[in-house]
């Protein structure tokens, strides 16, 4: 069962070796496979990594009482000889650096500062590349901390774009695995930017397709592809990660990229968006809506994903089954707890579950017997009642119970009643924005007519466009600020 | 000039002609019979007679000669028969009568003084002389002289006018003036001949007489005079005869060379024999030994018979064309099992056609000019346009179509040689080909071509492989194997038709999701417009069969989304390529639009049934419109929300006064769609299993059983729309039992509706009032809360409506006129849009997909009928420029 959800061995393809590193320790803890298996795997994966100590203790558990072999020995001390080699390489530019003289008077300006550094301490370009090597070599010792240092500051002034991105993968790895959460989400953004700036990404494995047609958009979605499954490391740690998540994989390239090539995340987007639920007071309207547009791409991937998790939601928002959801969501638990990022969302995970179902039951019921819903949620009458009456409480003005729901203890159901939307207040809903709409029209065309025909790179951003969607910016002119203001 | 000169001059035309001899005289063999052989035509016996009573004299020793050889052939010839012997006559002979009977009609002009009317003699006699050069004929003595006394009269003519200048009229001055011109020209071009006749006419007959009866081939009388002796030695070493149709052939080996090339020097000219030129180099086959004759001969052969036909619209016969798959097959043996000699479009290097080449180790491989890949292009057309010419229920359709087996063969085996050869471009036409026969065509059947091609490659012993339904598993492997080969090939033109390819047996395998994939990520629909019509054609064919793929597997919504586009336009069949435009008011076709049109169409195999594709069609329409039209109240909202194509068939049957019991498909659904809206799902359900055409679905009965559920859950749903407001409470067990669902799907269904605002109403229970019902137990029943709205209030929600849609198409024109770029399309996606090889990744695509979803069958369905493609008739022209890329 937890083996049959198990979605490593479709998301180390496109991870780092070492990222790998703490998924694969986490199988062992929960003994999914076998652990011979698994410290063989934990061996493989190191041998290609300069992490001597550590293959050579891996090497023990695997063939114990057994001695290393000459290469092994020779690997190691080639690796202590690159290190001392490099590290002699990189001290000039480190201490430099370190200089708080030149700290001072570094810019924002990388050609200016390369430039600086170049006429008063003769530093060469060599030497900010062998920054990065040293970044490189630190990281496959394992020394993530000290990587992310070296590449930081080769990043601060190495000019050219070919290994700037691969220094970016390897800061935000290195921040990863060092636990540095809140900057790995920087540099997470930062690597997101970068991608989506449109620059002519390197390629990172695939020479094969440089000249295909579309080579291009190819290489922008391997590197969303191995953008999405590193950032669940820091969405899952970070504070407030889940809804940074959120917003990021709603974005439609994300999404695309996600049907396309990697539906198995589909998994976090929904536990995401079921774990943030609650909090969402100080979320935007994207996270807001979520549940909805994940439910309809759940539904329309199905015929290539579908675990217990999504299984659950299809069950509640499509089917309306509540006895499945039920089920799918005790199977959901099983999920959650063999899951490298979820296990720690469990509870959470759970909490919400029963908010989401309880909140579709009662929008469509009108009078619901507590014991009823108690049993939908797993919970016990009494359990469920002290639940219930809680989630009325809490629940903020945009939800269904708000106010109108009432615990009868006597028959001991909840009733809610729904008032219609009246009819003045629909109308009025619809004819809001019109006002608005039609003046910044009239601005563009009077701008138009005096002759003026640049269109105005602001445009007007407009929140309500009604149903043709998808159209969201209009190269109108700005309209007039005082009429804006009024309307 | 000079004599100086003209000696010059001389030797240089005498070389020339010399050359060309050895280029013609093959042909001339053909025709004409050497002195030396025994056997000679009588062709040249009745000719003499003729032109001896036409001219003033004849050489009586050449007829004499003649009657002797025609007795001698009298008494041998058992192979010769008199209607060859006058049809070959008639040829030659009516040459000569024209030009005679020319100069005779110019001698008359001439002696009224007619000078227009000598002027178009004139020219039809030269046009004649011309004619009879190209076919190497000698120039008639006739000609000459007619030359000579042109001249003259023209000079008294001249003459007589410079006295009398007033006397003519200014038409016939002014001919009179160009046949001056024309007549010196010609003086000029037979300079020659006129000097030797104006030295002695009589011995210039006797000379023309003579090349005339000795055949010799030369084009002027001069050279015939000294026939190259080493010439006649030789063919007497080593003649032989073959006496078909009274004609001499010498086939032998050694003389392949020079007979094809006497045929490739006659092809393309007015007045070749096509057929005898086949025979020929049939015969020249036979003989050929070495590999290079043989793919010379082989190459001369297949174009000649591709040249069978000159007109566009005419097929090649069945038997000619059987043949030339035979040849064909036997060229790329030849190839195959000679790696030294190579077939090539291009070859730069200058070669003699006439030399034997045989292979020299430093020179590489022997380059031939021609093209295997085009012949195999041309035989695949060849084919389809047999099968587009013959009647598809007839038996002879039937045994046509059992020849695609050979030809697929021939394009497997083609395929292999161009892999073993390493000729990519020729490997991805010769895919793209194999692709189109097995594309739209039941494993079975690709099953069947496959094993009759499998042993021919086996056979023809090359190292390379290529990809077979038995190294591919399944039909499905075999297909994307040769696609993505397909992909990786810069032709965006064979690109675009492999993924039309590949979507179109995906579906037919119903794989959905795969096909549908494929065709947003390929954004095909964003380009097809500027395809050729032919690719678009294949593109409908693709959705229509994505559509049918998702209406087998119970997606109705899909289906009818992909369906109602195409159906919109109410021109189907000619979309398809599956019948001609039909012609309406206004719209006329060129003969030329005509014709192509009819070029396009596909063979009979090939359709898609469009019965059961409108079939499929209206009962998803059904399915999805019904419950819609019942959830909406007021009747102009109503009209917009249809989709017209059913609308209209609705309405239509609106109108009926008598309903008769159903005849066609469409009543049938039409009846259905009726008791659909009066909850009568039960006969709704009777009515659409009962169209027969379904089961021409290989999944018949699934679908019917799909049908059959889906009927009862949309009848579940109208039912609840349209009686949502005559109710305040509805039983959920009662409706169960009416639509005989489970509890637990009505609820579901229910739920689904309350769930997206379709329904206000909400679930409860209430005590059973039933008798029987144990006390206490409770009843689930819907409660509606339904609000009526008033009249004012709901002219008020129209009205905010259309202000709205007034807003929002004021601000779409103010864009247009603005250029405001639409925020949706720009950004890092425009380089995404061009699709991504292999299993198809360009992510671009997909944005579609989730609204999609969201907006179900109607939202989507309006103005989308543009999105299809209907460049048909229009765009021919620009159509078959791109074909030729």
């Amino acid at each position: 069962m937890a083996s049959q959800y198990d979605l490593t061995t479709k998301i180390i393809p496109y991870l780092d070796r070492h990222l790998v590193f703490p998924l694969l320790s986490f199988l062992s803890e929960h003994e999914i496979f076998p652990a011979e298996e698994l410290i063989k795997a934990q061996y493989e994966l190191a041998t290609n990594t300069h992490m001597v100590d550590y293959i050579a203790s891996l090497y023990q558990q695997i063939h114990p009482g057994e001695e290393f072999s000459a290469e092994f020995l020779k690997k190691r001390e080639d690796a202590v000889a690159t290190n001392a080699r490099l590290s002699e390489e990189t001290d000039p530019v480190m201490s430099v650096i370190q200089n708080p003289e030149v700290a001072q008077n570094l810019r924002q300006d990388k050609l200016q500062n390369f430039n600086y550094l170049k006429e008063t301490f003769g530093v060469t370009p060599e030497q900010i590349i062998a920054l990065y090597n040293m970044g490189q070599f630190q990281f496959s010792i394992g020394a993530y901390s000290a990587a992310a240092d070296y590449l930081y500051h080769f990043r601060i002034l190495y000019t050219q774009n070919d290994l700037l991105l691969s220094a970016q993968y390897g800061k935000l790895a290195s921040e990863i695995l060092s636990g540095e959460w809140d900057k790995a989400l920087d540099e997470l953004n930062k690597l997101k930017d970068f991608i989506e700036s449109g620059l002519p990404l390197p390629t990172i494995n695939a020479p094969a397709t440089a000249n295909t047609p579309g080579s291009a958009a190819l290489t922008q979605l391997q590197a969303r592809t191995w953008l999405m499954h590193w950032s669940l490391f820091v969405y899952f740690n970070a504070e407030d990660g889940r809804s940074a998540l959120l917003e990021t994989f709603l974005n439609s390239t994300y999404l695309n990229t996600m049907q396309t090539s990697c539906p198995w995340l589909l998994r976090y987007l929904a536990a995401a968006s079921i774990i943030s639920r609650k909090g969402t007071a100080s979320a935007s309207r994207t996270v807001r809506t979520s549940l909805q547009t994940i439910v309809k791409i759940i539904q329309a991937e199905q015929y290539q994903y579908s675990d217990p998790i999504t299984t659950f939601l299809t069950d509640v928002y499509v089917d309306f089954d509540f006895e499945q959801a039920q089920k799918s969501l005790k199977d959901a638990e099983t999920v959650l707890d063999s899951d490298f990022f979820l296990w720690e969302f469990k509870g959470e995970f759970l909490e919400n579950a029963r908010y989401v179902v309880s909140e579709a039951y009662c929008r469509i019921h009108q009078r619901i017997d507590i014991a009823d819903l108690s049993a939908r949620l797993n919970l016990s009458p009494t359990e469920g009642e002290k639940w219930i009456v809680n989630l009325i409480r809490d629940s903020d003005s945009r939800s269904t119970l708000a106010g109108d729901a009432k615990i009868d203890l006597e028959q001991n159901v909840i009733s809610t009643s729904k008032p219609s939307v009246p009819v003045y207040q629909s109308i009025i809903e619809k004819t809001k924005g019109l006002a608005f709409r039609t003046q910044v029209l009239g601005a563009a065309m009077a701008k138009r007519a005096s002759g003026d025909t640049t269109v105005d790179g602001e445009g007007v951003e407009k929140e309500n466009v009604g149903g043709s969607g998808g159209k969201g910016r209009r190269g109108g002119g700005k309209p007039p600020p005082a009429a804006a203001a009024q309307s | 000039m000079s004599r100086f000169f003209r000696a010059a001059d001389d030797t240089d035309t005498e070389s020339e002609s010399e050359e060309e001899e050895l280029l013609t005289s093959d042909e001339e063999e053909e025709e004409e019979v050497p002195q030396q052989v025994a056997k000679s035509k009588p062709t040249g016996m009745a000719r003499f007679l003729r032109t001896g009573s036409g001219d003033e004299d004849s050489s009586s020793s050449s007829s004499e000669e003649e009657e002797s050889d025609e007795d001698d052939d009298d008494e041998k010839g058992s192979e010769t028969s008199d209607d060859e012997k006058t049809v070959v006559k008639s040829a030659r002979d009516k040459r000569v009568e024209e030009m005679e009977a020319c100069g005779k009609a110019s001698d008359n002009a001439l002696k009224v003084g007619d000078w227009n009317s000598v002027g178009n003699e004139f020219d039809k006699l030269g046009r004649l002389v011309e004619r009879q050069k190209n076919l190497q004929e000698p120039v008639p003595t006739l000609f000459i002289r007619q030359l000579v006394n042109l001249d003259k009269s023209i000079a008294n003519a001249a003459a007589k006018d410079k006295d009398s200048k007033k006397k003519m009229n200014a038409a016939a001055a002014r001919a009179l003036a160009t046949l001056k011109q024309k007549v010196k020209r010609a003086l000029k071009d037979n300079e020659e001949d006129v000097k030797a006749f104006n030295e002695d006419p009589n011995a210039f007959e006797s000379m023309y007489q003579a090349a005339v009866a000795a055949l010799a081939p030369a084009v002027k009388p001069i050279k015939v005079v000294k026939p190259p002796p080493e010439e006649g030695e030789e063919e007497n070493d080593t003649f032989t005869t073959v006496g078909k149709a009274g004609k001499v052939y010498n086939f032998t080996a050694t003389s392949v060379m020079k007979n094809l090339a006497a045929v490739h020097e006659s092809r393309g000219r007015k007045n070749t024999d096509r057929v005898e030129n086949i025979t020929i180099l049939q015969k020249l086959l036979e003989v050929a030994e070495t590999p290079y004759s043989r793919i010379s001969v082989l190459l001369a052969l297949i174009a000649a018979r591709f040249d069978y036909n000159t007109a566009v619209t005419a097929y090649m016969p069945v038997e000619m064309w059987l043949s030339t798959q035979k040849n064909v097959d036997e060229l790329i043996t030849v190839v195959a099992s000679n790696p030294d000699y190579v077939v090539q479009e291009v070859v730069t290097v200058e070669y003699d056609p006439l030399e034997e080449r045989t292979p020299q180790t430093e020179n590489g491989p022997v380059l031939i000019r021609g093209s295997i890949i085009s012949s195999l292009d041309r035989l695949d057309e060849e084919f389809t346009k047999s099968l587009q010419n013959i009647d598809p229920h007839g038996t002879e359709y039937v045994d046509r179509l059992k020849h695609s087996m050979g030809l697929y063969k021939t394009i497997c085996c083609a395929q292999l040689y161009f892999v073993s050869k390493n000729h990519s471009d020729a490997i991805a036409r010769a895919i793209m080909r194999r692709v189109e026969q097995i594309y739209s065509k039941p494993d079975a059947v690709v099953q069947a071509l496959e094993n009759g091609a499998v042993p021919a490659l086996a056979d023809l012993k090359l190292s390379a492989t290529i990809p077979t339904l038995a190294s591919c598993d399944s039909t499905k492997n075999l297909v994307h194997t040769l696609c993505v080969k397909l992909y990786n090939t810069d032709n965006s033109f064979l690109r675009t038709r492999a993924i039309l390819c590949h979507i179109y047996h995906y579906a037919f395998h119903n794989e959905f999701y795969t096909a549908r994939d494929m065709l947003f990520m390929s954004r095909l629909g964003d380009s097809i417009y500027n395809a050729d019509v032919g690719t678009q054609v294949l593109y409908n064919r693709a959705v229509v069969q994505l559509g049918l793929c998702a209406f087998r597997i119970g997606l109705i919504k899909e289906a009818h989304s992909a369906l109602h586009d195409i159906f919109a336009t109410q021109r189907v069949k000619e979309l398809l390529a599956q019948g001609m435009h039909q012609q309406k008011y206004g719209s006329t076709m060129s003969p030329e639009q005509e014709r192509a049109e009819r070029a396009r169409q596909l063979p009979f195999h090939l359709h898609v049934n469009t019965e059961l594709l409108e079939a499929a069609f209206l009962v998803s329409s059904m399915l999805v419109e019904i419950p819609l039209l019942a959830s909406i109240d007021n009747e102009e909202a109503k009209r917009k929300a249809v989709s017209k194509p059913f609308r209209r068939l609705l309405d239509f049957a609106d109108r009926q006064v008598f309903t008769g019991p159903p005849e066609s498909t469409r009543d049938h659904i039409m009846q259905a769609s009726k008791a659909l809206q009066d909850g009568q799902w039960e006969k709704a359900r009777d009515l659409i299993l009962g169209i027969k055409i379904w089961s021409l679905m290989p999944e018949e009965k699934s679908v019917k059983e799909m049908l059959g559920r889906r009927i009862q859950e949309e009848g579940l749903r109208t039912y609840l729309f349209t009686n949502s407001a005559y109710y305040t409470t509805l039983s959920i067990p009662l409706l169960a039992a009416t639509f005989s669902l489970p509890q637990k799907a009505v609820t579901s269904i229910i739920s689904r509706m309350i769930w997206s605002d379709e329904l206000s109403a909400s679930l409860d229970y209430v005590p059973s009032t039933f008798d029987g019902a144990v006390s206490g137990e409770k009843l689930p029943v819907v409660i509606f809360h339904r609000v009526e709205l008033t009249r004012l209030q709901q002219l008020a929600q129209t009205l905010s409506d259309k202000v709205n849609t007034l807003v929002e198409n004021n601000e779409k024109a103010l864009d247009a006129k603005l250029g405001g770029s639409d925020g949706a399309r720009g950004g890092p996606w425009a380089d995404g849009e061009k699709r991504v090889g292999g299993a198809g990744e360009g992510e671009g695509g997909r944005r579609e997909r989730p609204s999609r979803g969201g907006r179900g069958g109607r939202g989507g369905s309006a103005g989308r009928g543009a999105r299809f493609a209907q460049g048909l008739g229009n765009r021919m022209d620009g159509a078959s420029t791109r074909r030729a890329q």
